[in-house]
């Protein structure tokens, strides 16, 4: 196949009235040689500068310090250069795999949640129909029930939502520094437990199940091509089926590049402590 | 949710002392759903005072209850009253700040305009708060370039040199209009600094008081002092006067430069100014100016011009001293403000130890601060590590615990200053290991270094933020 190639080519620069060119012969039309060196999502963006040259290159990466957007990656002619459009597809793959892989169930039982699951059966059924994965059965209402204890301060749960990378990532460091904030104010909070296949409004459904007074999910966000890690953090007071989403408070944007989940964990358990204190979430709360 | 205070400049020059009240706006500039992120988004100068000459009771002594009064003068034109102020400096400059009594007028004016104001001396910061109110630091971020502006007052250089927004170098020279002061206009001298004895020396004249210059003369010496300048710009080699004039470090010049500023009473006599009426002020100012004019720095840098000149300094302590920390922080209710609180800050090396070890790293530093008296406090400052799991944020704490012991059998209150955004969960589990008996105050997004001083000020916009002065007293990055 290569050498019909190289043929074809020949042939065609004879027929344009040129000698062969020497260069064909060292220029491997396929090379197995440059295996890639290291996964390719590891290099840093915000510190990869792709322009030849830069005037300051200085300033250029303070630009790029400020930003997930893919500047200064360069071009060839009106194109990407290799680098940037591989990285582009790797980071792309990366957030499918944030979204069809499951949370591990190791990661559950290790740290020693219950898990309960909605009114969806696997991740295809939760990705195709957002309503069941807003729901609960009754035997997964009665197992959350004999868990978890009834009108908790305070109940916080685990969701997947659309990245279990997220999950796995940051839910627990955010889930231990917002319990040692609320056990700081004196503020009981509830068992945790993980729900799997769940949608942000399956907090309602827990909320009429568990009659906590303020409901909070931790749940997996919709990835994009910055990052698949990052999780919100959805809160509500007297939360029930029905009610306002303006009465939501939320919290994005929780991972590394983001807010880190510790410190998201700390200034969550303040707002928490608002919401107990104002008796409201979502829109009506003071800050 | 903006939020607006009020800020305060005042400068005690060499030769001129005056005051601005700057309005400083705040508010959270994150969407609804994010954590909050609270910033300046504008500093307005909204008072100028006039430009009074600095009352002196002899060539040592500022008079402070002749300053007093003009100040207090100065906030009954404004229609401010001292209480309504909520930041600011008041900073004491050049020859000003080696008088006998500079420390009593610090204390004297800081206590009249307002709780949270600071006072400060020092070439250093001088240099810097100059050439922010000139501009040079905001040009050199707008065009990604390196600007050095040079503060050139009645008494003092003062030089800053800004690469991309950041500070990365600073002078202080004894190079200023008023160094030679004439009681005539034939040229008698009246006064003559020592420096500039000095220097009149090594050109083979002998220059004294009450002695007639001729304006070859005055020319000649002002090209000199130019000549200087060239010198620490690295436009001339080296000559063994530039160590005589310098006051405390050079500097480095192993970068390039790409523009210079020129600010202080002097800028307003480089260039375009007219020739001849040499003693218009009585000093050297406008022959000097002039001989800046002639001299290789304006014919080899493309000068830019300054937004404030013979402000830039009092604009700069008024608008550009203040800053804020991180959106979310950790700080016990009724300790703030606090003045004044040197600064240790880890070394690189320290941080690259693992968790487990930072207690006796920081221990070992605390030992050479040698902290007397109850009062005595220091602020613990670090970087941070990288993605931190809260396992690593409890070990962190308690090393910082047993580092600073020293702070925590003292009534003071514990202090922690972040780069990394880690100052709420590590304020909040500072506290938990301590009992919840201990006041913490543990703010982040705020770079320090060693050596310097930090106020912080009373919790704004909800108790989110803290205003915060770091105060640079000794620059070597």
């Amino acid at each position: 196949m290569e050498a019909n190639i190289k043929q074809l080519i020949a042939d065609v620069l004879r027929e344009m009235g040129q000698t062969e060119n020497p260069s064909l012969k060292t220029v491997p039309l396929s090379s197995t040689a440059e295996e890639p060196q290291a996964d390719l999502t590891s290099e840093n963006l915000r510190k990869q500068l792709l322009v030849p040259d830069p005037s300051n290159r200085e300033a250029y990466l303070k630009f790029k310090g400020a930003t997930a957007s893919r500047i200064g990656i360069w071009r060839t002619g009106p194109r990407y250069l290799t680098k940037p459009s591989l990285r582009f597809r790797a980071d792309h793959a990366i957030a499918q795999d944030a979204v069809f892989n499951d949370v591990p169930e190791e990661f559950v039982k290790e740290w020693g949640l219950l898990e309960v699951k909605t009114k969806c059966s696997d991740k295809d059924q939760f990705l195709t129909r957002p309503d069941l994965g807003r729901q609960l059965d009754d035997e997964n209402a009665e197992a959350l029930r004999e868990y978890c204890s009834e009108q908790a301060k305070v109940q916080v749960y685990i969701s997947d939502g659309l990245s279990s990378t997220a999950v796995e990532k940051n839910a627990k460091d955010t889930f231990l520094a917002l319990a040692q904030g609320l056990e700081g104010y004196g503020i009981k909070v509830g068992k945790p437990f993980f729900l799997r296949y769940g949608r942000v409004p399956a907090m309602d459904v827990v909320s009429q199940i568990l009659r906590p007074e303020v409901t909070v999910v931790l749940i997996g966000e919709r990835p994009g091509l910055a990052t698949a890690e990052s999780m919100s953090c959805y809160m509500a007071y007297n939360a029930s089926v029905g009610m306002p989403e303006a009465n939501r408070t939320v919290i994005s944007n929780i991972h590394r590049g983001g807010i880190p989940g510790v410190e998201a964990g700390a200034h969550i358990a303040d707002v928490v402590k608002k919401m107990l204190d104002q008796k409201t979430s979502g829109l009506d709360l003071k800050k | 949710m903006k939020e607006q205070i009020l800020s305060v400049g005042i400068d005690i020059g060499t030769t001129t002392s005056q005051l601005v009240f700057s309005q400083l706006t705040l508010e959270n500039t994150a969407s609804l759903i994010s954590v909050p992120r609270i910033e300046i988004i504008a500093k307005e100068v909204v008072f100028r005072s006039a430009i009074h000459f600095t009352p002196l009771k002899s060539q040592q002594e500022i008079d402070e209850n002749k300053i007093r009064q003009l100040i207090e003068q100065e906030y009954h034109s404004a229609g401010i009253r001292p209480e309504q102020v909520q930041t600011g400096a008041v900073i004491i400059t050049g020859e000003a700040a080696r008088k006998q009594n500079a420390e009593t007028v610090l204390r004297a004016l800081s206590g009249l305009a307002g709780e949270f104001v600071v006072a400060t001396a020092g070439p250093t910061l001088e240099g810097i708060i100059a050439g922010k109110g000139a501009g040079a630091c905001q040009e050199s971020k707008h065009r990604g370039a390196t600007v050095v502006n040079l503060d050139i007052g009645g008494g003092t250089t003062n030089i800053a040199v800004f690469r991309n927004g950041e500070v990365i170098d600073t002078a202080c020279l004894d190079i200023g209009g008023r160094l030679i002061r004439f009681q005539n206009e034939r040229g008698t001298i009246s006064y003559i600094a020592d420096k500039m004895r000095s220097l009149t020396r090594s050109m083979d004249l002998s220059v004294a008081e009450n002695q007639t210059l001729s304006t070859g003369t005055i020319e000649a010496i002002t090209m000199r002092m130019a000549g200087i300048l060239e010198e620490v710009l690295g436009l001339v080699p080296v000559t063994p006067q530039l160590a005589t004039m310098l006051t405390d470090h050079d500097l480095r010049r192993d970068y390039p430069i790409d523009y210079v500023s020129f600010s202080g009473g002097v800028a307003d006599c480089i260039q375009g100014s007219s020739s001849g009426d040499y003693f218009r002020y009585g000093d050297i100012g406008i022959a000097l100016g002039q001989a800046i004019t002639r001299s290789k720095i304006t014919q080899q840098f493309e000068i830019l011009p300054s937004v404030e000149t013979i402000r830039a300094t009092v604009v700069g302590a008024g608008s550009h001293t203040t800053g804020i920390s991180g959106s979310t922080i950790s700080v016990s209710p009724g300790v703030l403000p606090m003045q004044n609180i040197p600064v240790l800050k880890l070394s690189p090396e320290d941080e690259a130890l693992p968790l487990r070890l930072w207690g006796e790293a920081i221990l070992r530093k605390v030992q050479w601060f040698n902290l007397q008296g109850e009062k005595q406090n220091l602020a613990l400052a670090f970087k941070g590590p990288d993605s931190l799991g809260f396992s690593d944020v409890t070990e962190l704490a308690s090393e910082v615990i047993k580092g600073m012991q020293g702070i925590l059998c003292k009534t003071c209150p514990l202090i922690v200053i972040i780069e990394k955004d880690l100052a709420k969960v590590m304020g909040q589990t500072l506290r938990s290991q301590l009992g919840f008996k201990k006041d913490v105050i543990c703010i982040d997004t705020i770079k320090v270094e060693n050596g310097d001083y930090i106020d912080i000020g009373r919790e704004l916009v909800d108790g989110n933020v803290v205003p915060v002065i770091v105060k640079t007293l000794v620059f070597n990055s």
